[in-house]
Order: C-alpha cells, then structure tokens, then sequence
C-alpha cells in the first residue's frame, strides 16, 4: 500500500491532458482496490480507491490504457474519445503464475520441480459433499478418490498414484495450515481404534472408519495442492509415501471487509434399486426351495393367488433426505492486519433412515504485520460433527438385510411396533427387521476438534527470514450405543444397554525453519534448513451398563450397578525431524531441487538403532521455451517445459512399541489374565518407497491447449507389513485372544503410471466461455518380491458363516487380486457327469451333500482330475486400468454450466451380495427376482445352480460367478449458475450473487448389477478393494444453493 | 540493526526450546496400556496369575460355537437346520466352514499363548520367586497346550506340533505331524504337568480350586491312555486319582448337592470339577464369557438378554437314549411341562411350554442354560454368561476307570470297574448293573456328558464299522406339528472319511505342506 502511494504522488504533470474516469472490477463483480491503470508506453499511473474507481490524467500522446491486479489478467483498452472506463479484470486463465505451496514454503507454478497438482476453491464450490477429501474427486490427474460408504461422513479412500503400501493405511498425509494429519480413518498408526469404539456386538461392525476430514468446512478452504511425487514429498519424509495434500485455508485480503454467504439445500435419493422378489415371487420360490430341500411346504403359501406383494425392504430403509449447508464469513484487511472469519452449519440425513450427519464450524485466521521484521499470525478451526452411524457392509447391515428380508414380514405390526419372524416360524433362519434395526439402535459420534497454529516469521534482512510454528490438533470425541429394549418378532432384547466410549487425541509439532532467498545476475537461490517436533498422545475410556428401565434417557447412571463394566486404552507416540532444502533457478531456465529430511520416531527401537529414516530427493527442470533457438517452435507449441525428479520417502503408519514385547491385560473368570499381545521385532525399520518422475507441459493452439503429461515409476520396499503368519502359529486375531504376528519389513512393489492433464480454453469471450479439463490417471501395479518363496498374503474375508480366501498377493502380480473357482456353468447332463472330476471330495449322485445336476461345474484348472482348493485361481483384479475426470465449464453472460464426468475402466467388483441374497441357501430370506430361474428338474435351461441348503455349500464358494465388470462413467455433477448484474447488485449494496442448482451423481453408465460401482476399500484396506458386501450407496442429490458477498 | 538483533535473540531462544527437544527420551514411547514383558514376572503373585488368561479368552472361539456344533451336530446328540451349522448335522463340512477355522484358530490361540508363557516365564522371572512356583505356572501351560492338542488331533488328526512359535516365524510352512507323535507330545506335556502342578485337594472354598493341579493332569493322563487303548496305563491314573481324594462326585460324594448343580454358575469350580474353562462377564470387552446359553436356550424368556435362539435341539436319538428315572434327562434336556425353579426366578421359575419346539425335536437343551441374568447373581448380559465349561469332570475318571478295566473284553463284571461304574449311574438315580459291556460304557458317556462335547470323539475312538453302524441308524429327523406328532425321519450316510475334518482351507491355502502326508515329529 505504501509504495503504491509513492507512485501516485510521482506522477509528472503534462500538458494538454485528458481527465479519464473509471471503475474496476473482478469476474465475481467485486471492486478492485488498489489496481493499477497504467498509460501505455509512458510514466504514468495511478492506482484504484477503495471502490475500485480511479481518475488519470492522459497526456495527448497517451492511447492506450493498461488495467492490471495482481493474480488478473491484464487488459488494455485503447483510449479513442472514451472519458469512462468500466473494466471487469479476468482471473488469470493460465495457471502459470499461480503461486503453489510446497510445504516449509511456496513456489511459483512455473518454477516447481516436481508433480504438483493443485485445486483451487472455485474447482469445488458448490459441491454437495460433507468432506473436502470427496471433492478431490476427478479433480487432479493421478489421484483416485473412491468413496467407501454412502453414509454422511464415511472415509473416502484416497490414493495418490496407485496404492503404495501394504499396510492399511494408503491414505495421504494432510497438512492444514501446517498441521499434519494422517488420512487414515481407522488411526492405525495411533490408538488402532475407529471414534466408533463400542463392542461389536452393540455397534454391529461393518466399516466404523470415519473420515478424519469431515470437522473441516470446506467454504474455508482457499486452495489444495497435492504433493505426487518423491521430489515434491520428501520434505514430509517418513509420513509422505501416500503422497501429501496440502490444505490452505482463506485468508484475508486487504481492503475493505467482505461479508460472503455461501449455501445450499439438497435432497438427496436413492439413485438404483435392485430388483428383489416380492411377495408372490418369494412365495412360490419359498415352496420351490421346501421342494428342494425336503421340507414341508408353508402352509400360508399354499395359494400364491390370494397373496398380495407384500413389504418391498428397499423402500422402507430408503429415503429421500434433506441436506444444507450454510457458511457465513467475513474478511479483511488493514494497517497490516488481515483476518478471514467464518462460521458454517451443515446439516445431511442418510438415504438410509437413521443415518445423519451434522456440523458446526468457526474458523479465525489473522494474521498481521508486527513491524518491519515481525508477522506473526493463527488459522484455528473448531469444530462439532455429530452423526449416527448405521450398520452397514456386511451380512447383517441395514442394506443387505433390505435385500434378504421376507416380503411376507411386516414393518409395523397392527399396534405399531415394529414386527419380525415369528418364534417357532422360522426354524431360526429368519431375518432382523432392518427398518427396526436402524431405527432403534443409536449409534452416535460427536467429535469435537480444535485445529490451528500460530506462527512467526522473523524477517532478519531482504533475504533471511525465520519461521516458527506451534501447530496442535485437539480431538475429543465421543460414541454413545443405546441398544433398547424391544421385541421384533421373535427377536426379543429384554435389557435395554448403554456403551459410552469417550476418545481423546492430542498432536502438537513445534516447527522452526530458516529461509534464505537470493537473486544475483542470473542466479536464483532459496535454501532452507529446519528442525520440527512432534507428538501424539491418545486416550480413551469406555463404560458401560445395562437393565435400563427406560428407553428414552441415554445416561450411564440409569442402568443397573450389576454387571457394570468399563474400560480404558492410552498411548502416545513422537518424531523428531531435520531437513533442508535448496531451490536453485539458473537463468529462469534451469530448476533443481535438492531436499533432505532426517526423521527418527518413536515407533522403532532405540536400542536396536533403527529409529531414524534418511530420504533424500532431487528434482531438476529445463525451460525450453524461454531457450533462444525455441523462438520458432514457440508459435507452434508453447511453454515447453520438461521435469525429473528422483526422491525417496518413508511410512511409519504404525502403532507403536511393535518392536517389543508387551502383555495385555484380560479378565477372566480367575482375575486378570495376561496375554501376550504380539511376536516383537526389534529390527522393525523404515518403510520407503522410491519415485522417479519424468514430466512434460507445454501448451498448442496458441495456448489454448495446456497439457501435462507426467510418468512415473514408484518402488516401494520394506513394506511396514503385519507378517500373515498361518493362523497355527498365531491362533486367533489378538482380542480373541491369539498372539499378533509381528510387523516386518517385507516386499518390493513397483507402480508405474501416467498422469495426463489437457485443459482447453476458448480464448476470453465477451459473452461466451468456455473451458475444458480432461485427468487421465492410469497405474500398474506389480508385486516384484514379497518375504520368502511362496510366500503369498492371503486375505480371508468371513462373511456371514463362512470363512473363504478373498483376495490374494503374490509376486509378479497385482496386489490384492481376488482368488477363487473358475466356474464353467453347471453341470446339466446325467449321462455324462460321472465321468467330470469329482468336486471337494463328494461324490457325484443325490444324496445330501454330493454334486448333483444343477450344481456349479468348477474347472479343474491344475487339471489333476479333482477339483479341490488347489485349484482356485486369480479371478479378477480390483484395480481399473485407467481413471478420467473430465470437467467442462462453460459460461455465457450471467450463466455459466458446469459438467462433470468421472469414472474408471476395467476394474472387477466381487458382488458378495449375489451370495447372500441370491445363494438359494436358506428359507426365511428373500433373494433377487432373477434367481427364481434355478435349476430344478423342470427347469433345466439355466445357468443358475440348484438350491441347496446351508451357508457352507460347495455352489456358493468364491468363484467368478460372482465377479463383475466395475467400469462404470459417471455424470457426476451438472451445475448451473447465474451472476446477477453487477450494476443492479450495487443498488442492493452487494457485490456479488449467485444462484445454482446443480445434480449430483446424476447418472452411472454401468453394467454392475449391484447399487453403485464405486465401492472404494473396504475400511480403508488396500487389500480388500473393490468388495460390495451391502455397501451403502451413494445417493443422487439435488441442491439449489446461493453465494453471496456484500 | 536493533531490530534485526531482538529478533535472533528470539530466533535463538526457540532454538534453545527446539534443542531441549532433541532429549534422547523424547522418542523413547513405550506402552501406556499394556506391560512390557521383561517386567513382568517379578512377583510370586505375578507368576501366579501369569496362566489366567490359559482359561479363558484363547479358548472363546472354541467354546462358543464351534465345540458343539463340530460335536454334538456330528455326533447325533443334537440337530439343527440354521444355515451356519446344518452342515455338521447332515456330515456335509468343507475345508471352508468358519465354526472348524474357529475350532482351529482358538486351540492355537491356546497353544501361542501357553508357548509364550513357557519361553518368556523362565527368560524373564525374577531369580528370588521359588521354583516351585515357576514350575507350577509351566506345569499349567503344559496342560493347556496338551489340552488343545488333545482337541485338535482328535478333530483334523495330524497337525503341525509347535513348541515354540517364535522359532516359526520366519519360516513358518510347517509340516503336519503323524497322529502318533502328537499323541506322544500331549502326553509328554501331561506328564509335565503332573510333575510339576501343585498337588490339591479340592474343597469348597470354589475359588481356589479354579487352576488345575497335578491330580487334573493324572485324570488327563488317564483318559489319553485310554484312547491310546493303554488300558493298564489308563487304570494306574484313573486309579491314582480316585485313590488321591482329590476330586468328589457332586451329588454323591458332597453332600447337599446333585447332579443339576454341576452346571449352575454359582457352583463353578465344584468339588468334582477336574479342568473347566473359566469365564466372566464384562460388557464391554467380547471374549471373556460363555456364549453358549445364547444358542442353546428355548427363547428370550430364559435368559432375559434377547438371545435365546434354540440353535441346537436335542434329536430324538438322543431323548430317547435317557432311560426312564434318569435324573440326568432333565438336567440336559428340557421337555414340555418341564419345571426349572432356578431359571426366571423372578417370575417363579420357568415352565417349558407346551409347544417348545427347538429345531423341530419339540424339546430344548437344558446343559448349560442358566437363566437370566438375576439368577446369576446379576451377572450376564446378551450372549454373556459366567458359568465355566467343564474340560474334564470327575465322573469321567471313575468311567474312564470302568472303561480301562473292561478293556477289550466283551463284557466284565470286575467289582472295581462295577464300583466306579455304578456310582455314575447311582448318582443318576438308575440301579446298579451287574455287569458291563463296551456299549454299556459309550450309553452311560453319551447320557453322562450330552452337550459337553464328548460323544462324537467316542464315536470316532471305537470300532469303525460300529461306530459307522451307530451313526447311521440315528434317528436325526423331526416331529410334525401333528398331536401326537409323527416323525420325518432323516439319517446321515456315515463314511469313514468323514470322521475327522478337513484343515480349514485358508489355512492349506498358506501352507501347501498340509497337502502332503504327515511327517515324523523330531522330539
């Protein structure tokens, strides 16, 4: 501000001068203080007032005038006989100047040595998404973001090119404001335990893991910038190996104070529903399967005609639920002063009953000019989420028991309660009512969160600068079980109990870097040298009662004294780090990055010296089209650019003290017992993953079209993994009481992909714009060595009552590829059956149990004449073979549209829910429409197998009858806006406005049968991607929203 | 330039406040929750309660649903149509059950963890506890390791025999071991055991009779000899223990009691209780408890805990084992019109209800069931019960007695093996016999120990084409809802195969070794 005053009272006085008038605006309509107006070609300025008007004085030769603003697009205008000027300044089209943030700093975009992408707060505004992690979707090439559960709130899995890491966390380090906080949901590298922390038997199961991003309101967020590559990463080392997204939050602005509203209202619904039989169908199937099975016909089916169609589930755990989100802040600067304050509500029901999730949040960033050599500054955040969790993905959740519950059951009985089988009518094999189950049972979180920093920078000459930084991220949070009493049928709880989990988590870092910047001839020089140290601390207690005599008053003290538990779990984990940095920029043509991080951590043993982690990186960059001899290929193709970066980066997601060797307290029926938790390994060390990076942007067609293509080759090794020893030498998962195998360092995985950005852009129109950006994400994954020869990971997934190999890793393949049966339809000839290979030991004939027509024909696929588990194979694989995000903007006048298209291509879904409610297995349980076709003896022209009774049956075992195409191409978002006239916001006292509706997941073009083909990692896991087990689907959503600035 | 001095001095002093960070202890983070090992150990009662958790939640996945399901379905006591059992009520099992990879991960539980108390014990003990302490706490860990490898060749035959796990680990495709030699390891560890564990006697302050002592491992002995056909051997213990006093038949020997008193929960660790699993009752962790009254009970009325759900009825073979006046019948099975006083004693007990009808038998399990809450002294909680499960029992000697002088004779009437025998069947409230045979011996076990897990392996030590035989001709089938009701008749087609069940496939799929034969074990 001081030297843009110098300048005006610089201006020479000429002659014969012209007095021109005018005012300066934004695109969004916003007054433009403090802009330049330049004559062109001569020594004459001014800059603009606070309402962005200014007054010049041009002398006779002047003919053109020249507007600019920092971050704008520069405009002339040539002069004529106008004496006004109303100017609207563009927001820059190129992203060249954009200013990128690296982490310890910031680069300019031309100027950064390794793959950064960035997403600006206008890419995701509008968005009807509770967390910012969801938004990233399709946004930045080499980033797949899958939403792992429709449910409010739910973790999203992000991955930065490709999964990188055996262990279950693959999810990005995020650095907000400088706070760091991991991805993972499931905080494996801390408690090990979900907010939802209450005993399975109350909260049910299914995916608990939240999304760690939800308390943050994502209207406070100015700009993401995901760190991709080593080079880029390395300055976070050993928690950097996912990648880094890094966050920042708005700012104030100096000038006068804005007031922004931002919001929406939405309904969301059901996007698909699968076709179930109804009642008449289930019932004629019901007295088919009697036959079947050898059991008596129900009497109440006798006469399918006097049937009506009965309850359709799906309709009843659906609905059409409402969501808003509001978001008011004020922002500001002056006399060196600049704050952004804000405040946001977001309220969203689930699509399925019960499910909700809320948010309040405030948001205080200031920072201000002490003196010449001191700012210092604070971005805090508070937040309250609450939710209540349903139970989903798995057997007994909401959705797949929507999907096996009779027809012939009723909601409600006729007093209003909610009904159920009847006892002694079901032989045991009946259903839950699921309408009753996510209605009565609460499961609540509330997570309350404080997230902030402050900081100084001490500025010692024009090149040295110092910052010191005291970041923390304070969570308490809080899961509340109420389980009431009821009667459901024959599904009686007589004890109403209460769970009361309370859950805190502290981290503090206390960060100091120094910066040097210099800039002598051609030589451009910024080094930096730090010391950062951190520290998490958890805790956690847990009580719990029951003998209620109420349903209604959810408080500890009302249930009975007898019995009454509790329980408790701390810990607390640290780092310590060094690194530097050196920035060098020869000529504006030659870049090179060197970085260094020494990280030691508290979750490797001091003794055994293998606590600290060394990752080193280096990244160069050759501006081709700043070379001389590039003058002539310039016009063609422009702003040439090629980059490679080598770097190495470290994990440490784990929890702590697996080095050694610790008991765990147990009660037992004699005291307290104690187990050994786990088999230690002291020479536990450093997870790395190396990444070499090679880059091109350039841009054609007069810069229209902007691309980057980026390739990149990642190793990781040593992987931070927990050995899957046979279960002989385990026993059982460590809470039911087996001994944890230890975590070792084991394997090498290559990824290798491509990431492609192209970005069209009609050259800046009076009325009509438009742009276009396409993301092209594309990894392979091999498996180069895992621990020993034949040595393979196994995960076995136990669905219902039934325990089978699910997915499995071996070396020279993907990871986590699902294992199973080749099935070569069913066997349909009697004469010729005998003759087949005898399948898992039974003989071939019509007793119970032996393999008859109409069961499933597995391939003998070693071909040793039996078909037994050696001869289950790889069946699919989960991962797609390209992702695309393809994002259209156009705007003509006021309006502007906004389309965009996401999916991927050629990933495998396992659809487990083809078992449950298509297995043909039990009575009591309706199954999909489409199964009414099975085999029977006058039936024979099908491929669906017999029915045969019990979970434990040879036609239901994993095989690729129930592997499906996932590809699928989403219109995930379609919004239309409109800008109301700037001269008549004015009137209003407004500077801005806008109102849009736009759709959200409005159509999948997909052949996956089940609800939605993006069924992300189960929990988070790596090696469980792609399993629909009843996933709560992502629902359609419809919003009209306004944004708002005075 | 002053300014620029001011602001490194407190440049200078953060970096202070960042150096006294770079303490060496700030990254030294053991756990807060949990006991580093090597400082465990250093008290007698620290060694004492090392074996607790032997008892208890290691053993869960066993008890709660696989034991029975795996034995009683099996064997024919019990039947079942619910979808995660049936298959071992009609013999049709594969690798991939879940309740056999329950069975076959919690006895290894069981094994882990009684190795890592034999290894870690004398590594780390304090040198000042006295031996004789320390070697009770092995001689525990033996019987308990013995005691799951006595489960788990009688249910998969051979498996790998381990010692010590952490000698696995980084090579851990195992081979199995012949039956033979694993019989030799159980009794190896038996024998340990019975040197080393305190000798007892138990009395009725119950607490203290809940870790097993050297008598509870001659009774082990006894019984694994008697499965090895050992007769002479199988006499010496069963002998050695009636001889010790130790143990006394409830009902019989402890006046003020009955048979029905065995399985109350207030009379865990009884006078006749030679090894049980012990268990309690805690909201919030999972494992620690019995499970079982959950599946076994009628309805929720029993339990008063929303379980209830009659998974296993008793079949008509087995009703119709029980002679008349067997007292035990009422104890093990509930009939309708059946009065149990003990259970719902707060709306007066509990009468069976005229159209009780677990899985189609029209009668419901009785073993095990102990009623709500409040009739446990307000303890339990939705598949949450504290009532022990017995591993062993004193009846077993005195018949394992009876059964070891029989030997392989046709019949006997040997007054010791009448003595042992008939006390069984006095305490039942049925008369004396006169003589014995081999099937009076496996009726009196199959009535005697219904719903505890031992008949299916009684069925599998004898005579193949017998037991073949027996199993075949079970009546496993349903009443109609007629009055009177008929019967839907269904028998399994026994096969010799099918007496021992497959390794559960996720494990052969980690470890191909297991598709080879069994392999002598290096003692």
């Amino acid at each position: 501000m001081l030297c843009l005053c110098s300048i005006l009272t610089h201006i020479p006085a000429y002659a014969q001068v012209k007095n021109i008038k005018g005012v300066i605006h934004d695109d969004k309509g916003n007054a433009l203080p403090g802009a330049t107006v330049k004559v062109k070609n001569l020594n004459v300025a001014v800059v603009t007032d606070a309402d962005g008007k200014f007054t010049i004085n041009v002398p006779a030769e002047g003919k053109v005038l020249v507007f600019s603003f920092i971050g704008l697009e520069t405009s002339e205008e040539p002069i004529g006989q106008k004496t006004h000027f109303d100017i609207i300044l563009k927001t820059a089209a190129r992203n060249l100047g954009d200013v990128v943030v690296i982490g310890y700093g910031s680069q300019n975009r031309q100027d950064v040595n390794g793959s950064v992408s960035s997403v600006k707060a206008k890419d995701i505004e509008n968005l009807a998404q509770s967390s910012i992690d969801q938004m990233l979707q399709g946004k930045a090439a080499g980033v797949m973001v899958t939403q792992n559960s429709g449910q409010p709130g739910s973790l999203t899995s992000v991955r930065i090119r490709g999964v990188t890491s055996l262990t279950m966390s693959n999810e990005p380090l995020y650095v907000i404001d400088g706070v760091q906080i991991s991805g993972d949901g499931r905080n494996a590298s801390s408690s090990g335990r979900s907010v939802v922390s209450g005993p399975q038997s109350l909260s049910g199961g299914g995916q608990t893991a939240l999304s760690p991003l939800a308390a943050l309101n994502p209207n406070d967020i100015l700009s993401i910038d995901i760190l991709k590559d080593a080079s880029a990463t390395a300055i976070f080392g050993s928690r950097a190996s996912n990648g880094v997204v890094i966050i920042t939050t708005k700012k104030g602005k100096n000038g006068t104070g804005r007031l922004n509203y931002d919001g929406y209202y939405g309904i969301q619904q059901p996007s698909k529903y699968l076709d179930v039989m109804n009642l008449r169908q289930y019932a004629t199937l019901e007295n088919e399967l009697a036959t079947a099975y050898g059991v008596e016909p129900r009497q109440e089916f006798a006469d399918i005609s006097l049937l009506g169609k009965g309850t359709d589930w799906q309709r009843e755990i659906f609905q059409d639920a409402a969501m808003q989100n509001h978001s008011l802040s004020f922002s500001g600067g002056k006399d060196g002063v600049n704050y952004y304050l804000s405040g946001g509500f977001m309220d969203q029901d689930g699509i399925v009953i019960g499910s909700y999730f809320k948010r309040y949040s405030v948001r205080a960033n200031v920072d201000g000019q002490v003196n010449r050599w001191l700012k210092v500054g604070t971005n805090i955040t508070a937040s309250r989420t609450k939710e209540n969790i349903t139970v989903n993905d798995l057997k007994e959740g909401i959705v797949s028991l929507a999907l096996q519950q009779a027809p012939d059951i009723a909601v409600y009985n006729m007093d209003g309660t909610f009904a159920g089988p009847e006892a002694g009518k079901d032989d045991g094999e009946g259903n839950e009512n699921p309408v009753a189950k996510a209605l009565s049972v609460k499961n609540w979180v509330t997570r309350n969160k404080i997230l902030g920093n402050i900081y100084a920078d001490f500025t010692f000459s024009k090149d040295v600068s110092f910052r010191s930084e005291l970041s923390g991220d304070f969570n308490f949070a809080g899961n509340t079980i109420f389980k009431p009493t009821y009667k459901w049928g024959r599904f009686e709880n007589k004890s109403a109990t209460l769970y009361e989990g309370r859950n805190n988590s502290i981290f503090w870092s206390v960060r100091n870097y120094l910066t040097y910047h210099h800039v002598f001839d051609k030589h451009s020089i910024t080094a930096m040298v730090g010391h950062e140290a951190m520290e998490s601390s958890w805790e956690g207690i847990s009580a719990m009662r029951q003998g209620f005599y109420t349903n209604d008053i959810y408080a500890i003290d009302a249930g009975s004294v007898d019995g009454a538990s509790n329980g408790g779990y701390k810990g607390s984990g640290s780092q310590q780090s060094f690194y530097g940095r050196v920035l060098y920029d020869f000529n504006n043509r030659y870049g090179l990055t060197a970085t260094m991080r020494a990280d030691g951590s508290s979750k490797y043993d001091q003794i055994a010296k293998n606590q600290w982690g060394y990752f080193p990186a280096f990244a160069a960059s050759w501006k081709l089209y700043n070379e001389p001899f590039m003058q002539q290929i310039n016009k063609v193709v422009n702003n040439i650019r090629l980059k490679a970066g080598w770097g190495v980066v470290g994990n440490q997601d784990i929890a702590g003290f697996l080095y050694g060797s610790s008991l765990a307290a147990e009660p037992t029926g004699m005291g307290t017992g104690f187990r050994t938790a786990r088999f230690p390994n002291p020479d536990l060390k450093w997870e790395s993953a190396t990444q070499t990076n090679i880059g091109i942007d350039f841009s054609v067609l007069n810069e229209r079209l902007f691309a980057t293509v980026e390739w990149y080759s990642k190793i990781s090794k040593d992987f931070l993994y927990q050995l899957p020893l046979p279960t002989y030498l385990t026993g059982a998962p460590d809470y039911n009481g087996g001994v944890a195998p230890p975590y070792v360092n084991l394997g090498k995985m290559h990824n290798q992909g491509i990431d492609v950005t192209l970005t069209y852009k009609t050259m800046p129109g009076k009325d009509f714009n438009w742009s276009s950006t396409l993301t092209f994400s594309q990894y392979k994954n091999n498996v180069q060595e895992l621990y020993l020869k034949d040595f393979d990971i196994t995960k076995t997934l136990t669905s219902g009552f039934l325990s089978f190999p699910l997915t499995r890793t071996i070396e020279g393949q993907s990871m986590g590829l699902f294992y199973g049966y080749k099935a070569d339809g069913i066997f349909k000839d009697a004469a010729s059956i005998h003759d087949q290979p005898r399948q898992f030991g039974a003989d071939f004939g019509e007793a119970n149990g032996e393999t008859w027509l109409g069961d499933v024909k597995y391939v003998d696929v070693n071909g040793d004449g039996e078909v037994n588990e050696l001869d289950r194979t790889f069946i699919g694989s989960p991962h797609p073979k390209f992702t695309f995000g393809f994002n259209n903007t156009f705007s003509y006048k006021n309006i502007d549209l906004n389309i965009f298209l996401q999916g991927s291509y050629g990933n495998k879904i396992l659809n487990l829910t083809k078992v449950s409610a298509g297995g043909l297995q039990r009575l009591y349980t309706n199954q999909f429409a489409d199964v009414a076709d099975f085999y029977r003896a006058d039936n024979t022209d099908t491929d669906i197998p017999r029915a045969r009774r019990g979970d434990d049956n040879p036609n239901l075992f994993l095989s690729d009858r129930f592997m499906e195409d996932g590809s699928y191409l989403r219109i995930q978002t379609v919004n239309l806006g409109y800008n109301f006239n700037p001269a008549l916001l004015r009137r209003l006292h407004l500077t801005r406005l806008k109102a849009f509706a736009s759709v959200q997941n409005l159509y999948t073009f997909t052949k996956y049968s089940g609800y939605d083909p993006e069924v992300g990692a189960y929990n988070g896991d790596a090696l469980q991607l792609g399993i629909d087990n009843g996933r709560y689907p992502t629902p359609r959503v419809i919003t009209f929203g306004l944004n708002a600035e005075f | 330039m002053k300014l620029y001095y001011n602001s490194l001095k407190i440049a200078g002093l953060s970096a202070i406040l960042l150096l006294t960070n770079c303490s060496k202890d700030f990254l030294n983070k053991p756990p807060e929750d949990q006991i580093v090992t090597a400082n465990f150990y250093k008290t007698e009662e620290q060694v004492v309660a090392s074996t607790n958790i032997l008892y208890g939640l290691p053993w869960f996945n066993f008890n709660t649903k696989a034991f029975w399901a795996i034995t009683e379905l099996s064997g024919g006591n019990g039947r079942s149509w619910s979808g995660d059992v049936v298959n071992f009520s009609d013999l049709t099992v594969t690798g991939d059950n879940q309740l056999l990879y329950s069975a076959w991960e919690s006895l290894y539980s069981v094994v882990a963890q009684s190795n890592m108390l034999l290894v870690n014990l004398p590594k780390y003990v304090d040198p000042s506890i006295s031996q004789t302490v320390v070697n009770n706490a092995l001689g525990e860990a033996h019987f308990m390791r013995g005691m799951a490898y006595f489960f788990l060749v009688r249910l998969f035959g051979a498996v790998p025999i381990i010692e010590n796990n952490f000698e696995h680990v980084y090579d851990p495709l195992l081979p199995r071991h012949r039956v033979e030699d694993v019989y030799q390891f159980i009794i190896n560890d038996f024998t340990f055991a019975e040197a080393n564990c305190y000798s007892k006697l138990r009395t009725s302050t119950y607490a203290n009779n809940a870790h097993v002592s050297s008598g509870s491992a001659s009774a082990m002995l006894a019984k694994i000899y008697l499965y090895l056909k050992d007769y002479p051997k199988a006499r010496e213990k069963s002998e050695l223990v009636i001889n010790s006093g130790e143990f006394k038949l409830y009902g019989l020997e402890v006046p003020g009691t009955d048979f029905d008193g065995l399985f109350r929960t207030k009379n865990n660790n009884n006078e006749e209780s030679i090894v049980a699993l012990q268990w309690t009752v805690d909201l919030v962790k999972y494992g620690v408890q019995n499970a079982v009254q959950a599946s076994f009970a009628l309805n929720s009325t029993i339990t008063g805990t929303g379980d209830g759900w009659a998974v296993l009825g008793p079949t008509i073979d087995l009703q119709r084992a029980f002679e008349p006046g067997d007292i035990r019948r009422k104890s093990t099975i509930m009939l309708p019109g059946d009065f149990y006083p003990e259970i719902n004693q707060a709306a007066g007990g509990f009468t069976v209800p005229e159209d009780a009808n677990a899985q189609g038998t029209r009668a419901a399990i009785k073993k095990y069931v102990v009623g709500t809450p409040a009739d446990n002294g307000g303890i339990g909680a939705m598949q949450k019960t504290a009532n022990n499960t017995y591993l062993m029992r004193m009846a077993e000697v005195y018949l394992v007695h009876a059964e070891s002088i029989l030997a392989d004779q046709e019949s006997t009437s040997d007054p010791a093996a009448l003595a042992s025998f008939n006390k069984i069947r006095r305490r039942a409230g049925l008369g004396d016999k006169p003589s014995i045979t081999q099937d009076d011996i496996l009726q009196e076990r199959r009535v005697e120990f219904a719903i505890e897990g031992d008949y299916w392996f009684d069925l599998g030590r004898i005579n193949r084409a017998k037991a073949i035989n027996i199993m075949n001709n079970q009546e496993r089938g349903t009443y109609s809802n007629d009055n009177p009701p008929e019967i839907y008749s269904a028998h399994i087609n026994m096969t010799e195969d099918k007496f021992l069940f497959p390794i559960p496939t996720s494990e052969v799929a980690k470890n191909p070794k297991f598709m080879e034969a069994p392999v002598p074990y290096e003692f």
